[in-house]
């Protein structure tokens, strides 16, 4: 049950359009790509997508699940948004409440465990070891965490655990955290007790219907057994545009931390098939990812540019996050920026500088000469 | 458009063949980095709306097939019509110039015959043309002919293309293989009505001519034959001088806007190739580049194909480097062609000249 219903607000421009799940992120994917590629590469055929805000850019991307191999007879992809019934229709309270109100769904397919994932999460995981451990250790509910540093640990839900790994304490944003085994938001549950969880949940007129701040606390009451999984690797929730900036900004460089060039993991998407990207003969690239379909006939640097996007002659593009179809028209320069799909800057512009917050702007957007 | 269904011939060898059709037909040599030339006639029929086309196959289609596959990267993946893998005669055409053989064409008439459009498009998968189908289809109507040929107008010699003349009623009036500076050369892709195929075939069969065109030829008192002439970016590939020269012109902003028209795009396998990737001191112009590619040394006035390294200190000159290439530290590749899976080796260089490109077959 992967859950992309969020707007991410503070994606500020690039959400005002489409959901963050569907947000374009390194030079040809969507952040989506990322958790169905994990669950294609981890061989789970069965895959409800939760969709909620602006869903339809979301809905058209996913299609059919066939650029993830989830279009498949046996379960295959369902893109589950909120819905109406005789007694009126709700939206998704909470993502605990997300899942109670497709808990037909899981009926329907009657798996042994579901995996929960988040749509926005930016990482490669596979989850066969997850449940492997979650299988071995016969528990009720497996969460994913990651080490974080102690200074940080007060951001996060921590999860207090003992040596087998097993939980005794499920702390959200903790002010003295115990410990510092950070939840990344990614649960797989042992199918009936998640099912009778979310039901008693839904009966509690006091729950905000979250998995940290309710389903947990409850089943650790209860005494289930709760283990952690540690997962140790690139894992981000690009949450601000600062941290959207700095996680592209991180596939730069000699071995990036993130590894987008896997053979045996590979990113699946639905990008569109672009032709080979032209670089003109005055052009000049240095340390960027360049997506398909670009042309680039100016200068760029440390950058990330792209499917279709354009850099004109003389144009100078650093520091900078092109999405798809974004241009920087002939002589115009562009530092530390976001441009949006489709956006434009103009001929001569200069949009963005170095030392101060990030340039953004949205989907279509035109930056002409003397905006600035 | 879905008033012709179309055939793609693809059984038929190239007048020079090299190290690069050794292993492949010439429908699925690799091309622009991340296409096989068979993308572009199969693109234009799809872009022009047309949904019932048969590929007819070589002897050694496994990478055709590889590529194409059920046809889903083209939208042929159809309960009614789609893609269509016709079978093509055990030998092909040793012989220059036969594209359209009429036993291939006689085995598969029920193709022909089941398709309920009125029309059938023709096409070899040697050109690369970013054509609108509707517009031929609509001219072939308007001029009332029996057959229209598309043609182009060239400045330069192409032996392996058919020559029409054509008198001054816009009618052609002979054929001959080897086209050459002035004259309209066939692109080899042209539309007829289903009942003019299937009388040409039949007539084919009694004369035992191998080629349709070639059994044309004798008869074009009675046959219409008129030249659709076009004059946008077309670029016949049949030997590997022609595909050293058409891989330097993609390399041409105006050439690409044209052949990559996004209002038209050429439709391939889907890949899910990484964006490609410059490492700092990389030094990249006049490029092609294709997903996959990682890039820290030089390359200049070349293409590469998908998932090629160029490691640090490396330079690639002049040159195409086809999928999952490495040119390793310090090696030298100048007017070269290498063909996928190989492996240069560290201060290696391999350099051919403007006059004779080196080619290097595939590696394994």
């Amino acid at each position: 049950m992967l859950l992309a219903g969020g707007q991410g607000s503070r994606l500020m421009a690039l959400t005002k359009a489409i959901a963050k799940p569907a947000v374009s992120f390194g030079g040809k994917y969507r952040i989506i790509d990322f958790a169905l590629s994990n669950c294609a590469n981890s061989e789970i055929n069965t895959v409800g997508v939760l969709t909620q805000y602006r869903p339809y850019a979301l809905h058209s991307y996913i299609g059919n699940g066939a650029a993830w191999n989830l279009d498949d007879p046996d379960g295959g992809i369902s893109v589950l948004p909120p819905y109406a019934t005789e007694k009126g229709g709700n939206w998704y309270a909470g993502t605990a409440d997300a899942i109670y109100q497709n808990i037909w769904y899981l009926e329907g397919q009657d798996p042994k465990y579901v995996v929960i994932l988040s749509g926005d999460h930016l990482y490669s995981m596979d989850y066969r070891k997850m449940l492997a451990q979650h299988i071995e250790h016969h528990a009720d509910l497996t969460v994913s965490v990651m080490q974080v540093p102690w200074e940080e640990a007060p951001r996060f839900g921590i999860l207090t655990a003992d040596e087998n790994g097993q939980i005794s304490k499920f702390t959200e944003k903790p002010a003295e955290p115990d410990s510092n085994l950070a939840s990344m938001g990614i649960y797989i549950f042992t199918c009936d007790v998640l099912i009778k969880a979310l039901r008693e949940d839904a009966e509690d007129p006091n729950s905000e219907h979250d998995f940290g701040n309710n389903i947990i606390p409850k089943m650790l009451a209860e005494g289930r057994r709760l283990f952690v999984y540690e997962f140790s690797g690139f894992w981000k929730d690009v949450g601000t545009i600062a941290s959207y900036m700095e996680t592209n900004m991180q596939l730069l460089g000699e071995e990036p931390e993130f590894n987008l060039y896997s053979k045996s993991f590979p990113i699946m998407t639905n990008a569109p098939t672009r032709p080979a990207s032209l670089f003109g003969k005055e052009a000049k690239v240095d340390d960027s990812i360049v997506g398909n379909g670009c042309r680039i006939f100016g200068h760029v640097e440390h950058s990330v540019i792209s499917t279709d996007a354009r850099v004109g002659a003389h144009a100078h593009v650093k520091d900078s996050i092109l999405l798809p179809g974004a241009r920087v028209m002939d002589g115009a320069r562009v530092e530390n920026a976001i441009l949006g799909e489709n956006a434009v800057v103009e001929e001569g512009a200069v949009f963005g500088s170095a030392g101060e917050d990030t340039a953004v702007v949205g989907n279509d957007a035109v930056v002409k000469k003397g905006d600035e | 458009m879905e008033r012709a269904c179309g055939i793609i011939t693809c059984n038929y060898s190239v007048t020079h063949p090299s190290a690069l059709t050794a292993n492949r037909p010439p429908a699925s040599v690799p091309i622009a980095g991340r296409f096989r030339m068979v993308d572009f006639a199969l693109s234009a029929m799809v872009n022009s709306g047309m949904r019932n086309i048969g590929l007819i196959m070589p002897t050694n289609y496994r990478s055709l097939i590889d590529h194409v596959g059920s046809g889903k990267d083209w939208s042929l993946d159809r309960k009614h019509g789609g893609l269509f893998l016709l079978p093509g005669s055990a030998f092909g055409s040793q012989r220059t110039g036969a594209r359209f053989l009429i036993r291939d064409l006689e085995q598969n008439v029920q193709f022909i015959e089941r398709s309920d459009k009125p029309f059938v498009i023709l096409s070899s998968a040697s050109c690369i043309f970013n054509i609108d189908l509707v517009e031929l289809v609509d001219a072939h109507i308007a001029s009332g002919a029996d057959i229209t040929v598309v043609c182009k107008k060239i400045d330069h010699e192409e032996p392996a293309l058919q020559a029409l003349t054509v008198d001054e009623n816009d009618r052609v009036t002979s054929l001959h293989m080897g086209a050459s500076y002035g004259e309209l050369a066939s692109l080899d892709l042209c539309v007829m009505s289903k009942e003019t195929l299937l009388q040409a075939i039949a007539w084919g069969r009694g004369v035992d001519y191998l080629d349709l065109f070639e059994a044309m030829a004798e008869d074009l008192g009675r046959i219409v034959v008129r030249p659709f002439v076009y004059d946008g970016e077309a670029m016949a590939i049949f030997s590997s001088d022609d595909y050293y020269k058409c891989s330097m012109r993609l390399l041409e902003p105006d050439v690409v806007e044209k052949i990559f028209d996004p209002a038209r795009p050429i439709h391939t396998k889907a890949h899910d190739n990484p964006p490609a990737k410059f490492l700092p001191g990389a030094n990249v112009n006049n490029c092609l580049m294709a997903g996959g590619v990682r890039v820290a040394g030089t390359v200049q006035n070349s293409i590469l194909g998908r998932d090629v390294i160029v490691e640090h200190g490396a330079t690639v000159r002049n040159s195409v480097i086809m999928q999952s290439c490495v040119i390793s530290e310090g090696a030298k590749v100048d007017h070269a062609i290498i063909d996928r899976d190989n492996t240069v080796a560290p201060r290696v260089e391999l350099r051919g000249t403007p006059e004779n490109i080196l080619i290097k077959g595939r590696g394994f």
